[in-house]
């Protein structure tokens, strides 16, 4: 699988850093325009405008780019190559999963950290790297809601990406010889809706909830007073008021098992249903 | 090479060789092209050749040394044989579509001997 | 002798068509066998199942004594009748794409048959002709010292010139213990390197032997039986 992951990015990286390159130096033109102008000139402003609308329409273009990857072993002659290696449909699967969900995090921390050189370099008030540390040391930082929400956010990018490549398989499957564009993306709205319906259906039934402050499972009978909770996830995480952060237990092990479900379901149709 | 006779490959490759060894163009103890070789040479699967040279070595007409090769054998008699064998068929088949055009026997012979005159004069 | 393939009652069926039915056939250890027969006559259909590109409907298929999947992948080398390479690479990368993913490539064969196909590794893919995106293919296919090869309409096509390179590659690398199973319609062209055919008719094997045995009993070459049953 390691061999399928070295020619999965030998064969996208130009495009990502292409990409990439595009979208830092349109960043630094906006930087640069905002912190220089002092007053509002129409060529500036729509040059704002247009560069946030080509970023916005870099990044869709590249998640379509990167998720086709797999789409196109499906659709084209490529796939003959593809799925006759000595691979399992399953190590075919998990490359690609590995590799695009790399290029994901390499996108998004790379925006966000020349996001922040930026600010810091544009701003007025100049900040020394290692004030912002100390800074950054003094405050109470939740590492272990961060943990948690990373991880669940990890989970559920995962997932929709196995979700995308298993509604890209199954529109394959049922449409054997046509070639119906975003056929796929129906498929995607549908499970994604009933995937997030049953996740909802679950939290309702199991309210057991981990407290992440003192590790003890906490039900929502004990939540029922003050029920002042903000959702993020999909119900997964809440903040109740009764201590920090609070994790449904049942919904966390739904979406994973359902990853799991996709992905194996999907390697099953790449193997057994699918005629190149 | 191509092979058009309604025979299978292997006795249109012995045909090639024996008529080569008739005419002299390959003589007694020479060696034969390798299987291989062979094979290339004539795009025809090395198996064909292979059958080809066993069944030319059950007519005597070949021998193998092992590790060297196939040979053209050093006995005259036998290509001098081979040689009278392959001129009765080619005298047989003359006389068979000859008489099925509805010539008789002297006939045939005067036509003949026409043309052998006539070859000797040219 | 021992049998490379072994097809037990094959049968493939599509949604409303059958495109195998109830094929037997047994390929043995150095062997070369022609799969001959027109288009949608089934010669895909058998070759992606081989290749494990699709599940038949019915029936066993073996190869090496093993069902189809990363053991058999690992052991047949297939030359699909298409440009299957990545459209990034250059000959290069597909060659390292091989060496990569197959032990048993060949380093050196790969390089002389290159030379041989006259074709230079820093060639892009995408700026391939048809015959040189054929040689490559061919080349890639044939570096691996496999137990079976695939090959799938071989010079469909391609130039006179190709076409000899080809059948000439094709013969180089015959050896005693690897198979060949090569699927055309150009039988003239081809039928002299085949040891056994095989004619597959609308999903049916109607014919199969020896090719010199067929050629005796019929009084003909393989090429005038394909087209007495094929009736071209």
């Amino acid at each position: 699988m390691g061999r399928y992951i070295k020619y999965e990015i030998r064969g996208s990286y130009k495009f990502i850093l292409g990409v990439l390159a595009l979208v830092l130096i349109l960043t630094t033109g906006i930087y640069a325009y905002i912190s220089n102008a002092r007053e509002g000139s129409a060529l500036g402003a729509t040059f704002t405008g247009l560069s946030v609308l080509v970023i916005f329409g870099t990044l869709l273009t590249t998640f379509l780019y990167i998720v086709n990857s797999f789409r196109k072993e499906l659709y084209e002659d490529r796939g003959y190559l593809t799925f006759t290696l000595p691979l399992t449909g399953n190590q075919i699967l998990g490359a690609k999963l590995i590799v695009a969900f790399m290029w994901f995090v390499l996108l998004g921390v790379v925006i966000a950290i020349y996001n922040g050189i930026m600010v810091l370099s544009f701003s007025p008030v100049k900040i020394k790297i290692s004030e912002l540390f100390s800074m950054l040391k003094n405050m109470n930082i939740p590492y272990r809601e961060l943990v948690v929400f990373g991880l669940t956010a990890i989970i559920g990018g995962v997932s929709t990406l196995i979700l995308i490549y298993f509604s890209m398989a199954l529109s394959r499957v049922t449409f054997r010889n046509k070639k119906i564009g975003g056929f796929w993306f129906v498929i995607f709205l549908v499970l994604s809706g009933i995937v997030t319906y049953g996740q909802v259906k679950v939290i309702q039934l199991l309210p057991y909830y981990l407290d992440l402050n003192t590790f003890k499972i906490a039900s929502s009978h004990m939540l029922s007073y003050g029920f002042n909770i903000t959702i993020n996830n999909g119900g997964l995480i809440m903040n109740g008021d009764l201590g920090g952060t609070i994790l449904n237990i049942a919904g966390f092990i739904y979406s994973i098992v359902i990853g799991v479900l996709m992905f194996l379901g999907t390697g099953y149709l790449i193997e057994n249903k699918i005629d190149l | 090479m191509d092979f058009n006779e309604n025979l299978p490959i292997y006795i249109q490759i012995m045909n090639l060789l024996k008529s080569k060894m008739v005419s002299g163009e390959i003589s007694g103890g020479d060696k034969l092209p390798s299987v291989r070789e062979f094979s290339k040479e004539l795009k025809v699967n090395p198996n064909t050749i292979q059958r080809a040279y066993q069944e030319l070595e059950r007519e005597e007409l070949v021998f193998t040394q092992r590790g060297m090769g196939t040979f053209v054998t050093e006995d005259i008699e036998i290509i001098k044989m081979l040689k009278k064998n392959m001129a009765t068929n080619v005298v047989n088949n003359f006389l068979m579509e000859m008489k099925k055009l509805g010539f008789n026997s002297n006939e045939i012979i005067e036509i003949v001997s026409e043309w052998v005159e006539k070859e000797e004069r040219e | 002798m021992k049998n490379i393939v072994e097809i037990n009652s094959l049968t493939k069926n599509y949604f409303n068509k059958r495109a195998l039915d109830n094929i037997s056939l047994n390929i043995e250890e150095g062997k070369v066998v022609g799969i001959l027969g027109p288009n949608g006559s089934g010669k895909t259909t058998l070759i992606k199942i081989l290749t494990g590109l699709l599940r038949q409907t019915k029936g066993e298929v073996l190869i090496d004594g093993h069902q189809i999947g990363v053991y058999t992948k690992s052991i047949v080398s297939y030359l699909p009748d298409r440009n299957f390479l990545y459209n990034w690479m250059t000959i290069k990368d597909a060659f390292e794409f091989y060496k990569d993913f197959y032990t048993d490539f060949d380093e050196k064969k790969f390089e002389d048959l290159l030379d041989f196909m006259k074709l230079e590794k820093s060639m892009k893919i995408t700026s391939l002709s048809k015959g040189m995106h054929e040689k490559l293919n061919l080349t890639l296919v044939l570096s691996r010292n496999a137990k079976l090869y695939i090959l799938d309409e071989p010079i469909a096509g391609v130039d006179p010139v190709a076409r000899d390179q080809i059948l000439d590659a094709i013969i180089n690398n015959y050896n005693e213990n690897s198979s060949m199973l090569i699927t055309t319609h150009l039988v003239r062209d081809m039928e002299n390197i085949f040891e056994d055919v095989v004619f597959l008719k609308d999903g049916e094997i109607v014919l199969t032997g020896n090719a010199e045995t067929l050629r005796e009993e019929k009084g003909k070459q393989i090429d005038d039986i394909y087209k007495e049953i094929f009736g071209e």
